[in-house]
């Protein structure tokens, strides 16, 4: 069944607009990538409604076109003006400044793009090939055993966040309360509407998505006006192209970051930074001469960037198979998903498992394109590292809201908007992660259903059905708080090795 | 289990304070309390038909583990935050950022103020213009140009190649 869905999903994706549409989703997140305070979590929250009125199959690997060139963009402003695009690209900083200066900035971008193809296109196959075998599994659990997986998510999410973990606890039940306002998802009784007609059908997932994650970036970046512009000439000639040689040099080292970042993916909530500090340290302990690292080592720049492009392909896993987003790049994807009609989770790979293949091979493909876009168009993304924020923050507030705006044509989505954008604000000034909210936001109410037919099946008798009936749900509940205690140790570790690296 | 950045001095002399998560962590208490409060008045109750209620899951159930939650969570906040050596971002704010950062969202609000009465194009060609003025931009010619184009070109590609609806200029 699998294999007919792969084909069917093969034959599915070949697709001129496919190819157009994620094409210009890497223009564009390369582009908001190379742009110094812009995030790629930002870019993706405001395309996010274009990819509304777009066909699943155009749409959503569109998104994914502008996440994959958005974590390389962020390299491309590291390596020229020691200013990371994104926080993924830090590590970069530690030696593509420094092989700027010694002239060589034109190898640095080429290495940071070929290592970064290389760690998303193996990542991304190893998630096609793990995929299939885990989507078996989760076709065959019932609401009991999502119920708990949904917890043990929740849970995950909160505690593998960065910061204080009461922190991430705490904003989970916001998410959760949050969810709770408008209608019960079983009954469709009113909660917490407090007799405004407006609340009646819920917070609305966009502009809590786009006030979250895109307004206060916005608000960051224009904290310091001095900081909006970037002066001086950049010469990215300089210096010749990559040889064969160079990138051979350097093959061991991608390979391993690939691996590490690969493996990182996997892990709910860690995500690219801590990818590429790992993979960064890794080449350094292991290499004959550590001592040249952060003094201009290619070496250094494709450790960091084949790790974490390696973790694109491998989040997916979990959102496509069980529905629930690791981090806020697939909570975004999730809002693709439910906007388009679409419930990731085990029943979309039962009943659409060849659009599930198409959508991750058209992600195979744009590792294709990627490598040629983002070749010819390096000396032009160079470029945009100088374009004055003053006009781009404006133009995109406007998208902003007009994407807030159109989905549902009510100006109450704007006021929402705002006022996410300022909590979000507010919450990033007092290190709050927002991403256990969202999650809490998008889960709460699948938790709650499905925890409801699990009380319609136990037929009265929850505690004897489960501990009885349902040993999969047991298992879970059991290994829940060993789980979270090895993720949780993990992710220190992994935070140490960040604060170790620089 | 906890995790959070801490400063080698504060938690080596083990001070405990009253801070700005105390603060917050109180708030959370508060805040269980009050859903406690709104959860009998709040949440409709489903119907009962033969002594039988309609709902697999009385609606009040998650809010209450919820409120239950935060107030557990925010009784451990409270006694947690008071070692906590993380930094208040907004108090550190200069006079430049705060300025900025009130501007900005005043604007974003009289934007979603005015989108509707005055239409889209105008709407947004006042804020792109207004802001990037006050954000630096001093080329005159280049600000009208894109605060004009911009919302134009966004207008036809939403409502004609997108077919969806923008706020249009209304008739006088």
């Amino acid at each position: 069944m699998l294999i007919d869905s792969f084909l069917q999903g093969l034959e599915m994706a070949m697709r001129l607009d496919t190819f157009a549409m994620v094409a210009a989703g890497l223009v564009m997140g390369m582009f908001v990538g190379a742009l110094p305070g812009f995030t790629t979590v930002m870019a993706m929250a405001v395309l996010l409604p274009l990819s509304f009125f777009l066909e699943p199959l155009v749409g959503i690997p569109f998104l994914i076109g502008v996440y994959k060139g958005g974590i390389y963009g962020g390299s491309i402003p590291a390596i020229l003006v020691s200013m990371p695009g994104t926080g993924a690209a830090v590590a970069t900083t530690f030696d593509g400044p420094a092989l700027t200066r010694k002239k060589k900035s034109r190898k640095a971008l080429e290495i940071a793009l070929f290592s970064s193809v290389f760690g998303d296109l193996s990542s991304d196959i190893v998630t096609i090939l793990c995929i299939g075998p885990i989507a078996l599994i989760a076709m065959r659990i019932g609401p009991p055993e999502l119920a708990v997986v949904m917890i043990l998510s929740l849970i995950i999410i909160a505690v593998t966040g960065g910061g204080y973990l009461v922190k991430g606890l705490i904003m989970m039940l916001l998410g959760l309360l949050l969810s709770m306002i408008g209608q019960d998802p079983i009954g469709a009784l009113s909660r917490f509407t407090f007799d405004i007609f407006e609340l009646r059908s819920g917070i609305p997932l966009l502009p809590l998505l786009i006030g979250l994650f895109a307004l206060p970036e916005i608000l960051i970046a224009i904290e310091n006006k001095a900081a909006t512009a970037i002066k001086g000439r950049i010469d990215v000639k300089a210096g010749g192209r990559l040889t064969f040689e160079e990138f051979r040099g350097c093959f061991r080292t991608i390979c391993r970051s690939t691996v590490i970042g690969t493996g990182i993916g996997m892990i709910p909530g860690v995500g690219q930074v801590v990818a590429a500090f790992m993979g960064y340290a890794a080449a350094k302990s292991a290499s004959k001469t550590p001592e040249k690292f952060g003094t201009g080592e290619l070496e250094g720049v494709a450790a960091a960037e084949a790790a974490n492009n390696a973790v694109n392909g491998p989040t997916l896993v979990p959102l496509l198979t069980l529905g629930i987003p690791g981090d806020n790049v697939t909570a975004i994807l999730l809002g693709a998903f439910v906007a388009q009609g679409l419930r990731p989770g085990p029943q979309l790979f039962n009943e659409q498992g060849s659009l599930v293949f198409a959508i991750l091979i058209a992600m195979l493909l744009a590792n294709v394109l990627f490598l040629f876009i983002g070749y010819f168009l390096i000396p032009l993304f160079a470029r945009v590292v100088t374009i004055r924020k003053a006009l781009l923050l404006p133009l995109t507030v406007v998208f902003a809201f007009a994407g807030s705006y159109i989905f549902r044509s009510d100006p109450m989505d704007l006021y929402i908007l705002v006022t996410f954008g300022v909590f979000g604000y507010i919450a990033k000034k007092l290190s709050y992660d927002v991403t256990p909210l969202v999650m809490g936001f998008i889960l709460g109410p699948i938790l709650e259903y499905s925890f409801g037919q699990t009380v319609t099946m136990s037929q009265g008798d929850l505690f004897g059905y489960i501990l009885f009936n349902r040993p999969i749900a047991v298992a879970i509940l059991v290994a829940t708080p060993f789980v979270c205690y090895l993720l949780w140790r993990r992710s220190k570790r992994m935070r140490q090795v960040f604060v170790a690296a620089g | 289990m906890e995790s959070g950045p801490r400063d080698p001095g504060r938690a080596a002399a083990g001070v405990k304070r009253f801070n700005f998560n105390t603060a917050i962590a109180i708030g959370f208490v508060v805040l269980a309390v009050l859903l406690f409060l709104a959860i009998p008045t709040q949440i409709e109750t489903p119907l009962v038909i033969f002594g039988q209620s309609l709902n697999a899951l009385d609606p009040k159930l998650f809010p209450s583990i919820v409120a239950v939650g935060f107030l557990i969570l925010g009784g451990v906040y409270v006694f947690i935050s008071l070692s906590m050596t993380d930094e208040n971002g907004l108090a550190k704010l200069d006079r430049e950022a705060v300025v900025n950062v009130s501007v900005s969202v005043a604007a974003f609000v009289a934007y979603a103020w005015l989108m509707e009465p005055i239409g889209f194009i105008p709407s947004s060609a006042l804020l792109i213009g207004g802001l990037s003025v006050f954000y630096g931009l001093r080329n005159i010619a280049l600000m009208l140009a894109i605060s004009l184009g911009v919302p134009t070109l966004m207008y036809f590609v939403f409502t004609r190649g997108l077919k969806v609806f923008l706020p249009e200029i209304p008739e006088l």
